[in-house]
């Protein structure tokens, strides 16, 4: 079963003068192990969608249900929301044990599952997002790397099994063998453990590589929802709305401007270069 | 001038950050130092004004050792370091009383102070939030803040740690001309310290760390064609390298050390687009 949106609305200090509307009349569902990319502008409203997803937060209209739990319904939404995991950009505010093994077991520990499964699932979750048992165990959280923060953080959303992953700007911060690893270690757990991920990005080249299904919020509303092809197509429009579309498609684009006759639907190094081999092979025959 | 002479630097659990690193930074320079995480780039630039204090060798300032206690107030002036999360760095209520806090602290008078605050502000272009709540803006803003508190009190070097990181990348792009634009018009010397390998192109001189040592150091023109060394350390090369690099193994065109796009849109032009 999805998460299903429906026509959600929310509104900051609703009533007073400062009432802001963050989110409008957004539909969106959210498939059983499906990809899904969320970009916008800061404010676009991204942060108040994804809290609604586990409940954090309740819209002023509209609901949020998860495999049929109404996340409006306090007491439907822990079920829910025990099939939500979320981890935040920040994983310094998400860290808070005396050591790596407390921390990543709490989630599971909250779970009521027995000491043998909880080990089990550290130790699982450990090694899905590279951690070595033996040497990050026993440390403090505080010790650690900024990489290898957001790995704890993520080890400790992934040993409670969420059938939805949810990820703020998994990332942020991380030196590019680290955004590799965590994109590859995203698509890992994915296998093996089935679940959905919808991630926020500012960086359309990760969005690019692994989305299949790509949402475009604007201003509180859904702008576009389509694959990535569908959507990195729209260059001029993402710039727009201040979102810098993937390098290979900006570059496309340019190219064209110089009069090179290029697909429309380029937004990796890789299908650039394939269009740009055709045009060299065509240019000799 | 910064001397970075031999410098190591080891934890008190025994673990080493810095191994045996020397390194000149010269007045006005734009240097960039990459590293991945955990590669002792941050240890560096710590080291630079003292927060830090090697265990072994010295880091000196035209002279002055950071280890001197009585010079210290007298570095910390002159090096200036901005770090990766806005809101760690924000310590008052008011924007302008957020950039007059560094100043306030050494004893700058108050007439000269609101010249400078003003000035710094105008520099980062914020001054139209003078007299907004920092915790308001957005993590962007409340970076130009953070270099607005560092120009504030004049300094010869400003240091970037990670200051981007964080930031969107209209933000990040928004950060790094002002910081261009503060080396170029005011001679400030800058050392950037980033993951992000598209940063790097707008240093003068970059240096790899790795393992706590020093392993390139060149102008990135150079560095960039050393892409398999780059990756097998946890790096990468800008976009617009990694295009060029496949557009050569695949036998579509030779683009030669071309690392911006304009460059390599040009190159592709000339090679593809003959008549």
């Amino acid at each position: 079963m999805p998460i299903v949106i429906e026509k959600l609305t929310h509104t900051y200090q609703n009533g007073s003068v400062n009432a802001f509307t963050a989110l409008k009349d957004i539909s969106l569902t959210i498939s059983d192990g499906e990809f899904v990319g969320l970009i916008g502008h800061t404010g676009s409203g991204k942060s108040t969608l994804i809290q609604m997803l586990n409940g954090l937060m309740q819209p002023t209209e509209g609901r949020v249900t998860v495999d049929g739990f109404d996340m409006n319904d306090k007491k439907q939404r822990a079920k829910g929301r025990a099939l939500v995991g979320m981890v935040f950009q920040y994983p310094d505010h998400q860290l808070f044990d005396e050591t790596v093994y407390k921390d990543i077991s709490f989630g599971p520990k909250n779970m009521k599952l027995n000491e043998e499964e909880i080990d089990k699932r550290v130790r699982e979750a450990m090694r899905l997002v590279g951690l070595d048992f033996d040497e990050f165990a026993e440390k403090s959280p505080f010790e650690l790397s900024g990489g290898e923060k957001r790995r704890t953080a993520l080890a400790g959303i992934i040993a409670m099994y969420p059938k939805y992953l949810v990820l703020d700007e998994p990332m942020a911060g991380l030196d590019p063998a680290g955004r590799r690893a965590v994109l590859e270690m995203i698509d890992d757990f994915r296998r093996q453990l089935g679940c959905a991920v919808i991630m926020v990005s500012h960086s359309m080249d990760d969005i690019a590589r692994s989305a299949e299904k790509v949402v475009v919020l604007r201003k509180g509303e859904i702008f576009r929802c389509g694959t990535p092809q569908e959507i990195f197509s729209l260059s001029d429009e993402l710039r727009e709305m201040g979102l810098e579309p993937p390098f290979a498609a900006r570059m496309a684009g340019e190219l064209r401007r110089r009069g090179m006759d290029l697909p429309k639907d380029i937004y990796t190094n890789e299908a650039l270069v394939k269009a740009l081999a055709e045009i060299k092979g065509g240019a000799h025959v | 001038m910064l001397s970075i002479e031999n410098v190591s630097f080891t934890y008190e659990s025994g673990a080493s950050a810095l191994e045996g690193v020397s390194l000149e930074i010269r007045d006005g320079e734009f240097l960039c130092i990459v590293g991945h995480n955990g590669s002792g780039k941050s240890t560096l630039a710590k080291m630079l004004n003292g927060l830090l204090l090697p265990t072994e060798g010295t880091v000196t300032l035209d002279g002055m050792d950071t280890s001197d206690d009585d010079k210290l107030l007298d570095i910390r002036r002159r090096v200036g370091i901005v770090f990766q999360n806005p809101d760690n760095q924000i310590v008052t209520t008011v924007v302008r009383e957020d950039v007059a806090f560094g100043p306030e602290n050494l004893g700058v008078p108050t007439e000269v102070m609101a010249v400078r605050v003003d000035e710094a502000l105008r520099s980062v272009g914020m001054e139209q939030y003078a007299d907004s709540a920092p915790h308001m803006l957005s993590g962007g803003q409340k970076q130009r803040i953070a270099i607005a508190g560092m120009l504030a009190m004049e300094p010869e070097v400003l240091v970037l740690d990670e200051a981007t990181a964080m930031l969107d990348p209209l933000g990040r792009k928004d950060i790094l001309s002002i910081v261009k634009k503060l080396h170029d018009e005011k001679g400030i010397t800058v050392v950037m310290i980033t993951q992000y390998m598209e940063e790097a192109l707008y240093a003068e001189r970059v240096v790899v760390m790795n393992g706590g040592k020093i392993e390139m150091e060149g102008s990135p023109r150079e560095i960039f064609m050393r892409g398999g060394e780059l990756r097998s350390i946890g790096l990468d090369v800008p976009a617009a390298v990694e295009l060029r690099d496949m557009l050569k193994e695949s036998g579509v065109a030779d683009l030669g050390d071309a690392v911006d796009q304009e460059e390599i849109i040009n190159g592709i032009c000339r090679s593809l687009l003959k008549n």
